[in-house]
């Protein structure tokens, strides 16, 4: 028991099930169904997958507030590959490159220069929002989406999640086994903690911060395919604020935003517990400003809950 | 801004959590955001047909005032819950393809309004004639004007077909006039306000409207043609140039009456909301309805502003 409690994402879990199943008594005949589960699940897919890159930045020390602008910028490299006549796979991989190639831009900013990646990142997210609209002539692309749309939309009628769904829990194991079990994922955690004793110790700071951001970018990248997919048009004025939205799943998962705590399956929780949120106040028929107030909420208990338990550990 | 009542509902509803299932229709009412004016008075017609109809209506927007993505879940959150039918203006006329096949293929009909949607899923199409309203303003302008001078257009968002709509018909009409210029017309205002107010401000210096850059300038929607009345005052050149707006709102009527603005598009969002939430209820109750519904479009100037039926329009009876 005591063990379970020193889990990061042990407290988020509670939350979940508890607002989880306050919606299930408040509306059984409707929020119950399995195709409310499956909704939920394909709305989290986006957030879920950018998150996962954010725990690396915020476990790293940093933080990432270009999220949003690169997945606005790759659904409309995305939409413009398509619109040329390349595959899909062309056209993903395309909006991937891009988004990583900025991410690992952005990283050595931060690593050589010493800059704060609290300023490069809010740089960075004004100047791939105006690269979006500038490479989308300031419109929506209608792009033929040659199969790519399948992979948040489930055929009609079919209970079985689409691929993006299993895309994003494989990126979770992928990265929590990066964290957990490899030089580079103890490399990270060091480097959050204490900069100076892991730069004494041989870490090789420079290039894990580096790393870490480009492989931000490359889940940005993805998460902007998958936008696209949801979308069936590249759109340069998507996923405004998607950032915060993203900083909000992984504080409420566990993670310190001083660096060095974090963890990716509290981050998986807390993306879907604001999905549940969003869902059940829609099922409930509340208007929108209850739920932006009961979203905020459930960021300042979690985290909330978090430095009681921390306390009460320590003492 | 919420009344009081609709506090002590939620509250209610939180606390108690009233009735469900019972028999009456569902029918959700997707906006395009729930802040602008323009919405309020949607939403007030859409209440007002329910009530006649006796049928629920859940009025749910997306979170943020425009957001592609979130209006999209929504559809697929009310598609999921089953709610009767789905009464949806769409903010892009291809992305909420995808939901709305969906709902139809869950056996949920669905209504589009305020703005098209290809394809043929849905069940009617109930709106202004963007287009000729668009027109209407381009003309009136033009006559304003006297047949001559600098003309500047604000848009609204890339991608919104109907704003995009009345932009197309006012640039169609006012470039009849041989003697009009139009100077910009590449510049967007934004989802709010503010951005639409701070990019008025950025136009009027860029185009030096205070030694007489600018002579009209024309605004497709409330927030915009806010923002640059706004910009207007604060550059001491309201009533100066000639703005031609759209829709209304208290402040933008107070304008109008001072002079700081020349005309007013209206569309009646009363009508939009009541004739969309009526066409799905007979939908859902057997009746045919047409494929298309033009719910009209009235240009005010301060000369018909009190006439009846401009009032009615401003103050919808409720």
């Amino acid at each position: 028991m005591k063990a379970l409690l020193a889990k990061k994402w042990f407290g988020p879990l509670v939350a979940l099930v508890v607002v989880y199943a306050i919606f299930l008594v408040l509306r059984p005949e409707t929020f119950g169904r399995a195709a409310t589960l499956l909704t939920m699940s394909q709305q989290t897919v986006v957030v879920a997958i950018a998150a996962v890159g954010a725990t690396l930045v915020i476990v790293s020390g940093g933080i990432d507030l270009s999220v949003g602008s690169s997945v606005a910028l790759t659904s409309v490299v995305v939409a413009k590959l398509l619109v040329r006549g390349h595959g899909p796979l062309v056209a993903a991989l395309g909006g991937c490159l891009v988004a990583t190639l900025c991410g690992a831009l952005g990283g050595a900013l931060v690593a050589r220069l010493k800059m704060l990646p609290f300023i490069v990142t809010l740089g960075s997210m004004s100047i791939l929002r105006g690269a979006a609209k500038g490479l989308a002539n300031e419109q929506k692309i209608d792009a033929p989406a040659r199969g790519l749309e399948t992979l948040l939309q489930p055929a009609a009628g079919s209970l079985r999640p689409p691929t993006g769904v299993f895309l994003a829990i494989a990126v979770a194991v992928l990265a929590a086994l990066l964290l957990s079990s490899t030089r580079f994922g103890r490399h990270v955690f060091a480097v959050g903690s204490n900069e100076r004793t892991a730069r004494l110790c041989g870490v090789p700071v420079e290039r894990v911060k580096i790393g870490v951001y480009a492989i931000a970018g490359l889940l940005a990248g993805l998460a902007g395919v998958l936008e696209f997919s949801m979308l069936t048009v590249g759109d340069p004025t998507t996923a405004v604020g998607l950032e915060l939205e993203v900083i909000a799943a992984v504080v409420i998962g566990g993670a310190s935003l001083s660096g060095g705590e974090g963890s990716i399956l509290g981050a998986m929780i807390g993306a879907f517990l604001m999905t549940v949120i969003k869902t059940g106040a829609t099922h409930m028929g509340l208007p929108n400003w209850v739920q932006e107030i009961v979203t905020g909420g459930i960021i300042l208990v979690a985290s909330g809950l978090d430095r009681l338990r921390r306390g009460s550990a320590t003492s | 801004m919420p009344t009081r009542r609709q506090f002590v509902l939620t509250l209610g509803a939180l606390a108690a959590c009233k009735k469900s299932g019972t028999g009456t229709l569902k029918i959700a009412v997707v906006p395009k955001g729930t802040t602008h004016e323009f919405w309020k008075a949607v939403h007030a017609g859409a209440d007002k047909a329910g009530k006649e109809a006796a049928v629920e209506v859940i009025w749910k927007g997306p979170l943020k005032e425009d957001d592609l993505k979130q209006q999209i879940e929504v559809v697929q959150s009310f598609t999921a819950q089953g709610v009767n039918g789905i009464v949806l203006a769409p903010l892009s006329d291809k992305a909420l393809g995808a939901s709305v096949k969906g709902a139809v293929a869950a056996k949920i009909p669905v209504v589009i309004f305020d703005s098209d949607l290809q394809g043929q899923d849905h069940t009617s199409f109930v709106a202004t004639d963007n287009r000729a309203a668009g027109r209407l303003a381009g003309d009136h302008l033009a006559k304003a004007l006297g047949g001559k001078g600098k003309v500047v257009v604000l848009r609204y968002q890339e991608g919104s077909a109907s704003t995009a709509n009345r932009e197309e018909g006012f640039l169609e009409a006012i470039k009849k006039s041989t003697g009009i210029t139009v100077v910009s017309e590449n510049q967007y205002g934004g989802a709010t306000t503010e951005s639409a107010l701070k990019t008025s401000e950025n136009l009027l210096s860029a185009q030096n409207a205070a030694t007489g850059g600018v002579d009209g300038i024309f605004t497709p929607n409330e927030s915009t043609t806010f923002g640059m009345l706004l910009a207007l005052q604060k550059a001491g050149l309201a009533g100066k140039l000639k703005l031609c707006g759209f829709d209304a709102s208290d402040k933008l009527v107070a304008a109008l009456e001072k002079g700081e603005i020349e005309a007013l598009v209206l569309q009646d969002p009363f009508k939009i909301g009541y004739l969309a939430v009526k066409t799905m209820v007979a939908h859902l109750r057997g009746t045919p309805v047409e494929k298309r519904i033009d719910t009209g479009a009235k240009l005010v100037t301060k000369d018909n502003l009190s006439s009846k039926e401009v009032q009615d329009v401003l103050h919808p009876p409720s």
